[in-house]
């Protein structure tokens, strides 16, 4: 007999007070590790995408504005690019130090072209490019898959009046139409995409590269050193981060981070207040067996030890079967969510059983000071 | 020699407007070994001076000691400590915690010990044989009669086998036939070296003492020594509690 076992033995004697005085820790640790597990996997599931979908670098030439005039007379102005960019700064940005982040370097080319009596923009990328860096692409019809081929934007096939199959005429030479990228709201509708080479040709630029998409594997990732590590690289060129997209899914998340947090914050404050409510009346119904206690020589320690590892046992046993219901309620509701079902996170459980403990043992310390306060003599009152 | 000395003691409870005062100016000094039986109305002071003598609270007024020690200079929790060790309390209501075995109530006072679960065990079991409770080690409270709770516990006020035992009113819920067996259980540790310190309000019990201290309103009216009587022979009374 000790007191732990002690207290172990009292919570058998009233089963429904433990269980009340654990619901609130239950309830509480359950939604915050419910809410904290499907935060971790809307975060997870926004990394995953922006590392499954398109680039978050862009590496182009670095530019100036040159305003045009003579005298009072304004031309306009133009951008000055200070250096081109060629297929070989596609070997230099591999050769950064962070390269074993990079999941994909895309170089594309840019030409507006005369196209079977229409000036059109032409987009060169390599076919093999295409899935990893446009996956969002629906193509009626076929892929690139030889030269000569091109895919039309759904307003350039509607400007030219083609569809797969068909053919166009640009630079005296013949391109087959593949396919038609249905809409995407871009850019590239109004486009001609065609091999990077073949694009190339057609403007006379054999180892010219517009810019540059460059995916890093975003979990973790320094984006900002990557950055770094590029400039460095390719001094005449202007590297920048795509950040909107992150930042604007981040900021979902994290609003969603803090309603839940907050309504976690609400419950388990609650349940702390049950546990103080519960152990007070505990220690008031308690009154006689802890004079007792203290007229057999436990100190006022012991008497706090005794409620501490009663309400312990109790906030373990409520925070564990939170933490776990929490999480297998996650499971199964990420994906009303917009995340994946994925695996049982851990950390949550850890976190929720520490935070469930501490709020059990702060909860029961009022009581246990006043029940450490009782005379041993207006305890016992048949004395 | 004086082993508990009470010097000049008052105890006062309330505050100014409702002010009762339990014991007044009472001093008393008892040797080691004695038997001493404290009787008086109800309201003369004997469950204040028990606390007092228990060490379960402190005079307002005088001095207490035990064997030699000032208990005002002991802090609350050094006083427990010593309670823990010196004295043995038994309550008319026994006391016992309902949701433990007999064997686990006698342990509750060494749940603070450092000692070994074995060891504590052992303790118990020799206790509980002490007090004629062989083989009724795991029986709850529930399942005892109420001669055999009071058994647990005298064998738990014995765990640290205290000099002093404390015993209040110990067979008020007893029928005479159990209530003596109790006696004789108090009778064979005064024996064996015990200070006991008895209220009772059954002048039977009185006559197994070796002392008399009669209250009356806060003040001892009659201190005298008896002549111990192991077994009185007293007019046979109804049972009133299962023994």
């Amino acid at each position: 007999m000790n007191i732990r076992k002690l207290a172990w033995k009292n919570l058998f004697r009233r089963k429904s007070r433990a269980v009340f005085t654990g619901l609130g820790i239950f309830l509480g640790i359950g939604t915050f590790v419910a809410i904290s597990s499907i935060t971790m996997r809307m975060e997870g599931a926004v990394r995953d995408k922006l590392d499954k979908f398109g680039a978050n670098i862009l590496v182009t030439p670095r530019t100036e504005q040159l305003s045009l005039g003579f005298g009072d007379i304004s031309l306009g102005g133009t951008q000055v690019a200070h250096a081109r960019l060629t297929g070989e700064d596609e070997r230099s940005i591999r050769s950064i130090a962070l390269s074993d982040r990079l999941r994909m370097v895309v170089p594309y080319f840019l030409t507006a072209a005369d196209t079977s009596g229409k000036n059109l923009v032409w987009m060169g990328i390599r076919p093999k490019d295409i899935v990893e860096s446009r996956p969002w692409w629906k193509v009626q019809g076929a892929e690139l898959s030889a030269p000569g081929e091109i895919l039309l934007g759904s307003e350039a096939a509607v400007a030219l009046d083609k569809g797969p199959g068909g053919t166009v005429e640009s630079g005296g030479k013949t391109f087959r139409v593949a396919g038609v990228l249905q809409p995407t709201g871009e850019k590239e509708d109004g486009m001609i995409i065609a091999g990077l080479d073949d694009v190339r040709l057609l403007a006379g630029s054999p180892d010219g590269v517009t810019f540059f998409e460059v995916a890093a594997l975003c979990k973790d990732c320094p984006v900002e050193g990557i950055v770094a590590e590029i400039g460095t690289k390719l001094p005449g060129a202007k590297v920048s981060a795509i950040r909107s997209v992150v930042e604007s899914r981040k900021a979902a998340v994290d609003q969603f981070r803090r309603l839940g947090f907050g309504v976690s914050a609400i419950v388990l404050t609650i349940g702390g207040l049950m546990v103080f409510v519960t152990i007070m009346g505990n220690v008031q119904e308690r009154t006689r067996e802890i004079g007792i206690l203290r007229a057999v020589g436990f100190r006022k320690r012991s008497i706090r030890a005794l409620l501490f590892w009663e309400t312990g046992w109790i906030a373990l046993a409520a925070s564990v079967s939170g933490g776990i219901l929490g999480s297998v309620a996650a499971f199964a509701g990420a994906p009303l969510f917009g995340a994946e079902r994925g695996r049982i996170e851990v950390l949550p459980i850890l976190v929720g059983t520490a935070i469930g403990l501490a709020l059990g043992l702060l909860g029961t310390l009022p009581p246990s000071r006043r029940a450490a306060a009782l005379s041993p003599t207006e305890a016992i009152r048949s004395l | 020699m004086s082993f508990i000395t009470l010097e000049n003691v008052s105890m006062t409870y309330g505050s100014n407007g409702t002010r009762t005062t339990a014991l007044s100016g009472v001093s008393l000094s008892i040797g080691e070994g004695e038997y001493a039986v404290i009787t008086g109305e109800s309201g003369s002071g004997k469950s204040t001076l028990l606390c007092l003598l228990g060490g379960l609270q402190l005079p307002t007024e005088g001095r207490i000691s035990i064997s030699g020690t000032d208990l005002s200079t002991f802090s609350a929790d050094n006083l427990a400590g010593f309670r823990g060790r010196t004295i043995g309390f038994v309550f008319q209501a026994y006391h016992l915690l309902p949701y433990l075995t007999a064997r686990e109530n006698v342990m509750v006072p060494m749940a603070i010990d450092k000692k070994s679960s074995r060891e504590k065990i052992e303790r118990a079991y020799t206790l509980l044989e002490s007090v004629g409770l062989s083989g009724k080690e795991e029986r709850l409270p529930s399942q005892l009669s109420g001669g055999e709770c009071q058994r647990v516990a005298i064998a738990r006020a014995l765990v640290h086998d205290p000099p002093i035992l404390l015993a209040d009113e110990p067979t008020g819920n007893l029928d005479s036939a159990t209530g003596d067996q109790i006696l004789d259980l108090f009778s064979k540790l005064h024996g064996a070296g015990k200070t006991i310190l008895m209220v009772t309000h059954n002048r039977w019990n009185i006559e197994r003492g070796t002392r008399s201290v009669l209250l009356r309103d806060g003040r001892i009216a009659e201190d005298n020594p008896l002549r111990p009587v192991h077994r009185a022979s007293r007019p046979a009374v109804p049972a009133q509690a299962g023994g």
